[in-house]
């Protein structure tokens, strides 16, 4: 079914639209998390679902987060489609053995018998003061864990289209949702459609220079971009959109292009996606290289409360000018 | 209660076939035929049997790292081919899992059985998922998950008994105590060394049971899969056992205790005396049955030998659905 109309809608109306839909049209999908139900959640992403869907598929529970997961991969493993909620990332630990000794491997090592799929939404990322227990890109965490999936939309339109492709879809997903995108807005079709998973976009055509960025530094990429447009630098940017198992062609294609890459991460440097992306396009790209991939993450330390101290550790669009600046001048 | 003889005799051939397919498969470890790491349910059948004869196909059990044994009995009993838990022992194609899981992620649904998962107790937690999907369905199923004393450490004991109990879910807590979790008596590393004390706050039926007694076991079952069945919510069941395995580097426990548990309450020797007491089978009877599963069990390490291995290059096979492309 294709989608005709276009709204304005925020990152979390996007969401929202796409977990009804799907609830809608498949009896199959059910909700569980910490105050997901008459409450809507943390952010509001599930707000009005309970009353429309009831307790049933839209459940409550207690703060038990290794039971979250593991109901639903239970609940999977049998035929139904959960979506559970995380309510901040930096809680994953309290479930990352069932993701990734279970449902990362449950496909692999059962050798196909059972499929677990499932999506994990959760909110991530930092910026406004949460500490260093509310703040954390948590994707290298999980980037090196055959069998997970990783999503991570930058937009409103790709919220909601990832979040439909990711309910659809047979694998677990870990669905990441950066807090500071939450309240943007943006075009958004109405009615049923899916972005698809693995699949990278480009926010922003260029020829000089590729910027390689997820979520929230997508924007500070192309907030960069726009700046350095003045001074005649033609910067491509990239949104990964699939973290893992990512994208690899379009990135690749594009520094072949420009010949210049910067990869913008908000998670720390040290093994990250951004040492990933670094890494993979120096090996393919190597002799298309004009200068040595830049890597734009965050320092390698906790992220602390006071927003002096946490914007001295996240990276924005400050350090991706200056990324870009520097493989123009190498 | 007492059991029909039948019934007994039939439960007598299922606790031999846990003990020769063991036996075999220490055997055959020893040999260098086995790869890996291996746990045995030795001492233990009974509750395993007991399990195995209210368990449907349409049923769930989570088994622990000692449940060779009811995933065979499962497999044997389902679908006729017990051979295939050995074969995936024996890490070959022919295998449940063609190999990828081995002793310790051995699975087949069509057969109930979901799966070992290495993480002690982790499936605590996902049987949760499966009890909730039946229970959302008003599917009449059980869920079971079989666990150690040592596994009641874990977190997802809590979170699990918490959540089945809020939930009403069908689950079945089925916990094997055996007096250790390696090195450690249950005395010490729990609060109670009886785990239905720590399991009856969550308010379900908590029930201890002799783990040696086949008669016990199996009646005691059968009141608990029954009344999960009736949608009375989760159950908890503590065999109190004894493993017959000490420490990979030999028995660590007192003579007189090793003396005690395989001589005095050996649970295959105490069915075997209840039934020569209440029937007129012979002992010669009883060593037909237990030739017999052994002839079986060499037929089914036979099988496992001759199994082809797998592919290599399927070692990458699997990883996602769809492959990489996530279709
Ligand atoms: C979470 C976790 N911690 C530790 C281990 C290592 N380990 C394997 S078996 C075992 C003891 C388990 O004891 P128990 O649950 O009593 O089972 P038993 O071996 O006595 O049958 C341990 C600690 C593990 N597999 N998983
Ligand atoms: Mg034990």
């Amino acid at each position: 079914m294709t989608a005709t109309t276009v709204r304005t809608r925020t990152f979390v109306q996007a969401l929202n639209e796409a977990l009804d839909i799907s609830m809608a049209s498949d009896p199959s999908v059910y909700l569980l998390g910490e105050d997901i139900a008459e409450m809507g959640g943390d952010f509001g992403v599930t707000r009005g679902l309970w009353a429309k869907y009831g307790a049933e598929r839209v459940r409550d529970t207690p703060l038990s987060e290794a039971a979250i997961v593991g109901t639903a991969v239970g609940s999977a493993m049998v035929g139904l489609r959960p979506v559970a909620e995380i309510m901040f990332a930096d809680f994953l630990g309290e479930c990352y053995d069932q993701l990734v000794n279970n449902a990362a491997k449950m496909h692999y090592m059962f050798d196909g018998q059972f499929k677990a799929s499932i999506v994990v939404r959760t909110a991530c990322g930092g910026g406004f003061g949460g500490g260093p227990h509310h703040s954390q890109s948590v994707e290298g965490w999980f980037l090196n864990v055959p069998g997970m999936v990783i999503v991570a939309p930058a937009t409103p339109a790709d919220a909601k289209g990832l979040l439909l492709a990711s309910i659809e879809n047979d694998n677990p997903i870990l669905f990441l949702e950066h807090k500071a995108l939450y309240r943007i807005k943006g075009d958004v079709p109405d009615g049923h459609y899916t972005t698809p998973l693995r699949k990278a976009a480009i926010a922003r055509p260029g020829k000089d220079v590729t910027v390689v960025a997820t979520m929230k530094m997508v924007h500070e990429a192309l907030a960069a971009a726009s700046e350095l447009e003045k001074e005649g630098i033609d910067v491509e940017v990239i949104d990964l959109r699939t973290i893992r198992p990512y994208d690899a062609e379009t990135v690749l294609a594009s520094v072949h292009k420009t010949g210049r890459a910067v990869v913008a991460n908000e998670a720390p440097k040290l093994g990250g996606l951004a040492a990933e992306l670094s890494a993979t396009i120096s090996e393919e790209c190597f002799r298309a290289l004009k200068a040595p991939v830049v890597r734009v993450a965050g320092l390698d330390a906790p992220i602390p409360f006071s927003l002096v101290l946490e914007s001295y550790i996240l990276p924005g669009k400050k350090q991706v000018v200056e990324g870009i600046r520097s493989v123009l001048r190498a | 209660m007492a059991l029909d003889i039948e019934t007994l005799v039939d439960l007598y051939r299922d606790m031999w076939l846990i003990r020769a397919f063991e036996f075999g498969l220490e055997r055959e470890f020893k040999k260098g035929n086995v790869p890996g790491m291996l746990h045995t349910g030795v001492g233990q059948e009974a509750t395993q049997a007991a399990l195995a004869a209210h368990l449907k196909a349409t049923d769930c059990f989570f088994p622990d790292h000692r449940c060779h044994g009811i995933n065979a009995l499962a497999q044997e009993k389902h679908q006729g081919d017990g051979e295939r838990i050995m074969a995936e022992l024996f890490g070959r194609a022919t295998g449940v899992c063609s190999g990828k899981g081995g002793s310790l992620h051995s699975a087949n649904p069509r057969v109930g059985n979901f799966g070992d998962n290495a993480v002690e107790g982790s499936y605590m937690a996902t049987v949760l998922g499966v009890a909730l999907a039946w229970q959302m369905r008003k599917e009449p199923n059980v869920a079971c998950c079989i666990i150690g004393d040592g596994t009641v450490g874990r977190g997802e004991f809590h979170e699990s008994l918490n959540m089945a109990a809020i939930w009403k879910l069908p689950v079945l807590y089925a916990c094997v105590n055996n007096g250790y979790a390696i090195s450690m008596p249950v005395g010490k590393g729990h609060a109670s060394a009886d785990i239905v004390d720590l399991a009856r706050g969550y308010g379900m039926p908590c029930v201890q049971v002799d783990g040696n007694e086949i008669e016990l076991a199996y009646v005691e079952v059968a009141r608990a899969v029954d009344s999960i069945r009736a949608g009375n919510g989760p159950y908890f069941l503590e065999f109190k056992t004894w493993r017959w395995q000490g420490l990979f580097s030999g028995e660590f426990r007192p003579a007189e205790e090793v003396r005690y548990w395989k001589e005095d309450r050996d649970p295959i020797r105490l069915a075997r005396q209840k039934i020569s007491a209440q029937s007129s089978l012979q002992d010669a009877d009883l060593d037909r049955i237990e030739a017999e599963v052994a002839q079986q069990i060499e037929r089914w390490i036979d099988f496992a030998k001759n199994s082809p291995m797998p592919e290599p290059a399927k070692a990458t096979a699997d990883v996602y659905v769809g492959g990489e492309g996530l279709r």
